[in-house]
């Protein structure tokens, strides 16, 4: 485990793309999260504020840092469709990996990204939730952190995915353009199935891990009081946000889903030919 | 004798093309064996198989004795087809990869730069090489971790003739350093001049084996001359010392029966009333018979 992780080490760090497509990672994260903060409204009770605030970030930032993962997963492509190219996967098999070794690699370098990028949205939290909440207290700012390591099982989700278009297509362009037409692929197929099973689907379960925040609930600086007793504006009620499987069922979902795309990227890397 | 590789009945084929016949053929612990063939025989293809690099349709190989292991490839230094490395990474890096996989110290590093003549390049990214260069990468990735058996495919591929003699000289004292090599080419020269053993492949079949010494002297051609060339040739042709007999310009050429020589010939026809003006014996290259068993 040691040595394919320095293996792997070598292998990205050294890679000037990679570093770069990384820096941008980062920059774009905190560049998006900067300028939504400086966003004000002009509807008078709402602001984006209440989004930086202790629970309301956790729900938000990892949704943000959701819409990243899809670039992470490009990152990772790359990485495997040049062991393709370069056809250095049959080379290390020369030398005495196994092809399960080339999985397990691969495996790591996922894991170590999605720590990464954990990393980066729990600082990121923290800092801006500790700027932007008023008053708060130790149950206050981590009520709702669970959502983070949710944003964790996500990042593995997109990766292991993009693992198995690269290793079923085998070429940087392909894979990356077919793992972006699957979105819209598999919004169409979910047409053709009843409402109850279309959140079953792959992607629909990796998504929902993070779902979109109830922005208007959060952004609303008014207390309100419907007839239904509630103290603040339940959009859901209201028909306008959609019903999602619950957390539990979806996170169980997307690690059968994670599991069965490591099976068959790790089937397909020992039955064809390097 | 100590078995290094073992290759039974294997096949392989990629659609309606057989890449691979019904190939078997072993190499023992300190043979330098050479696998000849024109391109499209089979060469890489057979040693892709045995490096598990490529699945076969069929057949069986052993490496030392057992199934082919992780713990067996790090015994083996491979260079198959075309130099397989990382661009953007330094030659330096591209081998601390290799090492590592093999559980080989950095020092290797050093020394495979050094015999590959590539130690003040440890600092250049592989894309940046020539295509010699490159080739000279492969050998040093090869010795990384003082395997006991080198596989090398067509190595001398795209160097110049310095190139050329460089790598057979690795190749060459490799072998005095008592590893079992196995080289896949077609450049003949090569091969009769660093191996002890052969294959040649033709059509992905095994057409002949055997040490190269026996390969050249199964077959000696006597060319020789006379007077009433037609009749002799047609008093050889009929002869039971003879097992062909041709017209090579002005010459007669006999490939006489096995265990006879160039004087059983010269008695033969004394014998019969031909004096010999010429009497010359022709040993067999491997070119000639290579061509002969690829035709």
């Amino acid at each position: 485990m040691k040595k394919l992780l320095s293996l792997e080490k070598i292998k990205a760090l050294s890679y000037p793309t990679f570093k770069t497509l990384m820096i941008i990672h980062f920059l774009l994260f905190f560049l998006v999260v900067l300028v939504v903060s400086r966003i004000h409204f002009s509807i008078p009770g709402f602001s984006v504020k209440g989004l930086y605030q202790f629970p309301n970030i956790w729900e938000f930032f990892p949704w943000v840092a959701s819409w990243f993962n899809i670039f992470l997963t490009i990152v990772l492509i790359t990485l495997v469709g040049n062991e393709f190219s370069f056809k250095t996967f049959r080379q290390n098999v020369i030398d005495g990996l196994s092809r399960n070794d080339l999985i397990k690699g691969k495996l790591i370098l996922i894991f170590t990204i999605a720590v990464y990028t954990f990393l980066m949205v729990l600082i990121a939290v923290l800092i801006f939730g500790i700027i932007f909440t008023k008053e708060f207290s130790m149950n206050i700012i981590f009520e709702n952190s669970y959502l983070i390591l949710v944003y964790f099982v996500q990042a593995i989700g997109y990766m292991t995915l993009g693992l198995l278009f690269a290793v079923i297509f085998r070429n940087n362009a392909l894979s990356i353009i077919l793992f972006l037409v699957y979105f819209p692929v598999e919004g169409i197929i979910r047409l053709f199935f009843k409402s109850e099973y279309r959140a079953y689907f792959p992607l629909k379960i990796i998504s929902n891990l993070t779902p979109k925040p109830e922005f208007l609930t959060i952004a609303s600086e008014q207390s309100y009081t419907n007839a239904s007793g509630n103290s603040s504006l339940d959009f859901s009620e209201m028909g306008i946000l959609p019903e999602d499987l619950p957390l539990g069922i979806t996170l169980a979902m997307a690690a059968g889903y994670i599991g069965f795309f490591i099976a068959l990227a790790t089937v397909l890397l020992n039955r064809r030919s390097l | 004798m100590e078995k290094v590789l073992q290759i039974n009945n294997l096949s392989k084929n990629y659609g309606n093309l057989q890449a691979v016949n019904n190939v078997s053929f072993n190499v023992n612990k300190g043979d330098v064996y050479g696998i000849l063939g024109p391109n499209g025989s089979g060469k890489t293809t057979t040693l892709a198989v045995v490096l598990g690099i490529i699945n076969a349709n069929s057949g069986d190989y052993q490496w030392f004795d057992e199934p082919f292991s992780k713990l067996a490839r790090r015994r083996i230094g491979s260079l198959i087809e075309t130099p397989n490395f990382y661009p953007y990474l330094t030659l330096w890096e591209n081998l601390q990869i290799v090492a590592k996989i093999k559980d080989a110290p950095e020092k290797d590093i050093n020394y495979a730069l050094g015999v590959a003549d590539l130690l003040k390049r440890k600092h250049t990214n592989f894309g940046h090489l020539s295509l010699g260069m490159k080739q000279r990468m492969s050998m040093a990735a090869v010795l990384i971790g003082d395997p006991e058996v080198l596989v090398l495919d067509e190595p001398t591929n795209g160097l110049d003739p310095e190139g050329f003699a460089e790598v057979r000289n690795i190749i060459q004292s490799q072998a005095k350093k008592g590893k079992t090599i196995i080289l896949a080419s077609h450049v003949l020269d090569e091969v009769e001049k660093v191996c002890s053993h052969v294959a040649i492949l033709k059509s992905g079949e095994l057409v002949a084996n055997g040490r190269v010494g026996e390969l050249l002297s199964s077959e000696e051609t006597v060319i020789i001359h006379s007077e009433k060339m037609d009749v002799l040739k047609s008093i050889l042709n009929d002869s039971v010392l003879t097992k062909e007999v041709y017209l090579e310009g002005e010459d007669l050429a006999v490939i006489l029966n096995e265990g006879l020589g160039a004087g059983d010939l010269n008695a033969f026809c004394f014998e019969k009333g031909f004096s010999l003006s010429k009497i010359l014996v022709k040993k067999q290259s491997l070119e000639d018979q290579f061509l002969q068993l690829v035709k």
